[in-house]
């Protein structure tokens, strides 16, 4: 019993290192009901980080960075997503200027870039544009491309720019006419959380029952 | 007793159906989310280590030496970053005096496998990985004897160790010669 316990805790300190490889992703989730956004993976600068991969980049870097935006709000509604930039922090400016971005929906890159210039621009993205009417469980996915040139001066080593984006939700009635929401994402996080949940629960099931065996033996033999 | 438990059951049940219903007849909203983005840059840096064949700190006030003494001091240089880079050192030599030139006046036994002379420079071979140290490029320093005469006594001589790095990543290189990667300080 003890090596099956001690086999279990392996796998789960092992799935535990292996999952945070999924989240290397930007991800937005909206919940419905005029709800806040969820922002992630988040970082140590900034909470509602979506550009994980944009660290301690270096000159000549071309980077990618997958944005996911998600509507998780019930069936009842569809939601039209906009997305915006608001630019650089002040202090940002001088670094992200040196920076190329582009923005564009990864949809076999059909799309033409919605956002091609300096990083601390707000360019194509001052006004708010149109991603696309999400049912619920539907997303739309970005491409980000960061493009920091081999040119860069030394005196940007260590240096950290932020940038701001906001996103909007219009919620609207589904109509009779709307396709059903589609089936898409995957349930594969849910259904693991699910089962190791119950295998937990299993195994201190068994031990409680043991140890209650043996209370009981050591009951009937006084 | 029982009554007022099938009470609490019918009032939650009807509490709950509510709370149903309520969803079902939301108004349509509006709502905006801000995520601030951060992008940040990494570096290059190392440390120059200057040790005694018994592994000790070479002491940084110097060492007393006779001509034709032959001192124990290896240098070697450490990663302190996160990205690869190439590493080339120059030595400069020294003496208080204006009369005198501390040129020929030391030997050093160069690592020749793994540094390689280029315009004044010497190259490490390969490119220094985060965490790694090199193979020393000298390990002793001879006071040559024919050169420092007495017209050195009571001087200092000095020896310096130049070292700079430049990335490796996104730098090729040329026939495999590190001197060749771009990025090199101006002189």
């Amino acid at each position: 019993m003890k090596k099956f316990i001690v086999l279990f805790v392996t796998i789960v300190i092992a799935l535990n290192s292996i999952l945070p490889l999924y989240a290397a992703d930007g991800k937005v989730s909206y919940s419905g009901d005029a709800g806040q956004f969820v922002f992630e993976p988040g970082s140590n600068k900034s909470l509602t980080d979506l550009f994980p991969d944009f660290k301690d980049v270096m000159p000549g870097d071309s980077l990618t960075q997958k944005i996911t935006v998600k509507n998780k709000a019930s069936n009842k509604v569809k939601v039209k997503l906009y997305i915006r930039s608001l630019g650089a922090h002040e202090d940002s400016v001088e670094f992200l200027s040196q920076l190329g971005l582009k923005v564009q929906k990864s949809e076999e890159n059909k799309m033409e870039y919605m956002f091609d210039a300096s990083a601390n621009e707000k360019a194509q993205l001052t006004d708010w544009v149109y991603l696309g009417t999400l049912y619920s469980g539907g997303e739309v996915n970005l491409d980000v491309t960061l493009n920091v040139p081999v040119e860069l001066d030394n005196k940007f080593q260590n240096s950290i720019g932020y940038l701001d984006w906001e996103f909007k939700i219009e919620e609207l009635p589904i109509e009779p006419e709307d396709p059903k929401p589609p089936q898409t994402g995957s349930n594969f996080m849910l259904w693991l959380s699910v089962m190791l949940c119950s295998f937990i629960m299993i195994i201190i099931l068994l031990v409680w029952r043991k140890k209650d065996k043996e209370n009981k033996e050591n009951a009937t033999n006084r | 007793m029982g009554k007022i438990n099938i009470r609490i059951i019918i009032f939650a049940l009807a509490a709950i159906f509510m709370s149903l219903i309520s969803q079902t007849s939301v108004a349509y909203y509006s709502t905006v989310g801000k995520a601030t983005n951060v992008v940040t840059s990494g570096n290059i840096q190392f440390i120059i280590h200057e040790t005694t064949d018994q592994g000790t700190e070479f002491p940084s006030t110097g060492v007393y030496v006779i001509p034709g003494d032959v001192v124990s001091k290896e240098v070697t240089i450490e990663s302190d970053c996160n990205h690869p880079f190439y590493l080339r050192v120059k030595l400069v030599y020294g003496v208080d005096s204006t009369e005198l030139s501390a040129d020929d006046c030391f030997k050093l036994n160069i690592n020749n496998e793994y540094w390689e002379l280029h315009d004044g420079w010497y190259y490490y071979k390969d490119k220094v990985d985060p965490n790694e140290t090199t193979p020393e490029i000298f390990s002793h320093v001879e006071i040559v004897g024919s050169k420092v005469d007495n017209n050195y006594i009571g001087k200092t001589l000095t020896l310096t160790v130049d070292a700079q790095a430049v990335q490796s990543e996104n730098n090729p290189l040329t026939d495999n010669k590190t001197y060749t990667a771009s990025g090199w300080p101006a002189e």
